[in-house]
């Protein structure tokens, strides 16, 4: 069953040559859950995976979602994609609204593709590589011969030499692997792709170069991504937009670089203050961000309020009881954070924020107080 | 194919490059890596496995004793100028080496080598055709077991257990004595004992296969369950399920020769070799070496079947 929603009034269309962001996302989560049932000792429990995420994915750019490991981003890409069903929520595509526990209208599942993590497991060991692109072609019954045309097409489009279609998965590098997962992702020209730890498994000179490969490819096809990984460089190298997520919750999303810059949501500081730094005047490891010692909450029982509490270094009463809305900090940078929601009263809790404000845009000068006046030797003479 | 002329296909030449120069270079490169490559050969799986089996001494000695006694079998009549049905009288009993009875001669006289080449027929089709048939159905079984889940999981594998968990022998002499004796009823027999197993082994190698992402991105392809099953899950379980089902046909014969020796196989006097061993259990003082005879052709099938099993397992197992 598809419901539509009514289409774009006249006030959505941008004025031409006005407007080089378009007003519609492609695609739009709105508060999308998901809930497993699992056996916990026995006991049955309800692991919540995702958890009320809303998510704006705009076309021709790239959703970067980062995260810890079991965070809930491959979840949430299937959950985009449609290998899992939402537990609830809605999600719009375009202007097609996709409900919770129903079945996709196939305009819609054409649209999408996704780029899985594991090269190795992602390609059928018993088929070749053209027999595995050609796939998604022939589920659609193209004629043999457009098959054919597409197959070399892609196969060219992602900088394999065309006789690798005769060849196994196993007989090419993981390099070329990922290429020919790329590859396949395209076949059948989808508007979205779904990049779950499309790298991850890459070293990091193939990285550079399938990473290449992708911002090409985006450029030629117009494609728009959601780009998930672990990895913050990655993210940051690839993606217009972030959504940093903790335990299957959106912490704080906006610009790339605004939110690199300038992290507002504790959990970003401490995401971004792990990245190593060969600079000892920016290491935090004498002055951890993180109280639980990056002990994550299990998310079959998760802190009540705000998930991150447990874990926060400005922990408030209030964190534990309500969870903290999505705020537009700025434009487009949105955070959910009890340091910059209002009380009951309206009242912003000033103190906190102009302190923790003042921490975030001097955050290097302080920890670089905290640290010894001699440097250490140069590793490199 | 000049081996100096390989062009090397440079980091920035993949892709297709910011500029349209990048992209024209880079298309190059492409075109005449492809002449190259075109020397490359595709090493399908079963290619490979072939050739590793041909490597290896043991399995292709024991392939061709199989071979050998299916060959002997179909061509008996060439072989053996005697009917294996009717017996000289004043000839039985005869040793081996006898004059015109080089394997000697049975309790009514009937030449042992016609027998036992007759009887391999009904050994070999005892062996083989229930494990074909079981190998089909039990991976139907498993296969969709694995992949709907659920209910009708647990239904089905839990009535695999209930039968897995009777002695094998035991439940084809049910099975026989319940449908009479005949060979037809042997194989319908060692088809229902061999259908648990192998339905378990498929379910297993489904499960493991299930999980893998090329199993996702299939789903995302729109593909339904049953196209997703047939191309992608059948081809990864197929080489468990052979390299299983390819040990038991010498256990299958064995079976069927026992249900003969028990009187539920095919109805004497029919060549079948474990009813030839029942029947020469009588002569075991005066002739120890002809009575044997018919064991030691279970036995030697039995063995081959399994050592060229062995082989297929291992030039399967080695990961690509």
């Amino acid at each position: 069953m598809t419901d539509t929603l009514p289409g774009p009034t006249p006030v959505d269309v941008p004025a031409p040559g006005t407007a080089t962001l378009p007003k519609r996302p492609l695609m739009e989560l709105l508060d999308v859950s998901k809930t497993f049932s699992v056996r916990n000792g026995g006991r049955r429990a309800t692991l919540s995976a995702v958890d009320g995420v809303s998510l704006k994915i705009w076309p021709g750019r790239t959703l970067g979602i980062v995260g810890e490991s079991g965070c809930g981003k491959s979840t949430l890409a299937r959950l985009i994609t449609g290998l899992h069903p939402a537990t609830s929520g809605e999600m719009v595509f375009e202007d097609k609204q996709i409900l919770a526990n129903r079945r996709r209208p196939r305009e819609v599942v054409e649209q999408m593709q996704m780029v899985f993590q594991d090269p190795s497991s992602a390609l059928n060991p018993r088929a070749t590589i053209g027999e595995s692109i050609a796939f998604p072609l022939e589920v659609r019954r193209r004629p043999r011969e457009e098959i054919r045309a597409r197959v070399s097409q892609v196969i060219s489009d992602v900088g394999l030499p065309a006789s690798y279609a005769r060849h196994y998965p196993h007989q090419l590098s993981g390099g070329q692997r990922q290429r020919v997962n790329i590859a396949r992702a395209l076949a059948l020209q989808p508007r979205l792709v779904v990049l779950d730890e499309a790298v991850s498994a890459l070293d990091k000179s193939i990285q550079a170069q399938v990473l290449n490969l992708l911002t090409d490819l985006q450029s030629e096809y117009g494609l728009t991504y959601v780009f998930i990984s672990h990895d913050l460089n990655v993210v940051e190298y690839i993606s217009d937009d972030v959504a940093v997520m903790h335990l299957g919750q959106v912490a704080e999303r906006g610009p790339a670089r605004r939110l690199y810059d300038q992290p507002l949501h504790p959990y970003t500081r401490l995401l971004l203050s792990s990245i190593p730094s060969l600079d000892p005047a920016l290491s935090t490891r004498d002055q951890p961000l993180d109280r639980a010692n990056g002990e994550i909450p299990s998310p079959i029982d998760p802190p009540s309020g705000c998930r991150f509490r447990t874990r926060c270094p400005f922990a408030m009463d209030v964190c534990a009881e309500r969870t903290p809305p999505p705020v537009l900090a700025e434009p487009d940078h949105v955070v959910a954070c009890h340091l910059y929601t209002a009380d009951e009263n309206g009242v912003v809790p000033r103190g906190v924020t102009e302190s923790v404000a003042r921490r975030v845009a001097e955050g290097s000068e302080v920890d670089a107080a905290a640290v010894p006046e001699e440097p250490l030797p140069d590793p490199t003479p | 194919m000049s081996q100096a002329t390989v062009p090397v296909l440079l980091p920035e030449a993949f892709g297709a490059g910011t500029t349209d120069a990048d992209r024209q270079a880079a298309a190059k490169l492409r075109e005449e890596w492809n002449a190259h490559d075109q020397s490359v050969r595709a090493q399908s799986f079963w290619k490979e496995t072939g050739k590793r089996f041909l490597r290896n001494r043991t399995g292709v000695a024991a392939a061709g004793i199989v071979l050998l006694l299916a060959l002997a079998a179909t061509f008996a009549p060439l072989l053996t100028p005697y009917d294996p049905l009717l017996g000289q009288p004043l000839d039985r009993l005869q040793n081996i080496g006898a004059p015109g009875h080089p394997l000697g001669t049975d309790e009514q006289g009937r030449d042992m080598l016609a027998r036992v080449l007759y009887g391999g027929r009904l050994s070999l089709v005892a062996g083989f055709v229930p494990t074909v048939a079981a190998a089909l159905i039990g991976t139907v079984i498993g296969v969709t077991a694995a992949m709907l889940r659920g209910v009708v999981q647990t239904v089905l594998m839990r009535f695999m257990d209930v039968l897995y968990a009777f002695p094998a022998i035991l439940l084809a002499i049910a099975v026989g004595a319940a449908l009479g004796p005949g060979l037809t009823n042997t194989i319908i027999a060692v088809t229902i004992v061999y259908i648990p197993p192998i339905a378990r082994v498929a379910e297993a190698a489904t499960r493991r296969v299930v999980v893998q992402e090329f199993i996702e991105a299939a789903t995302l392809s729109g593909a339904s369950r049953f196209r997703i099953a047939r191309t992608q899950v059948v081809p990864n379980v197929l080489n468990d399920i052979i390299v299983y089902a390819s040990g038991l046909v010498g256990v299958a014969m064995i079976i069927a020769a026992s249900l003969s020796f028990l009187g539920l196989g095919s109805p004497p006097p029919a060549p079948e070799w474990g009813y030839m061993l029942n029947s020469l259990r009588g002569t075991l003082s005066t002739t120890p070496l002809v009575t044997i005879i018919p064991g030691f052709f279970i036995f030697l099938t039995s063995v081959a079947f399994n050592l060229a099993s062995d082989a297929l397992r291992e030039a399967m197992d080695s990961r690509l």
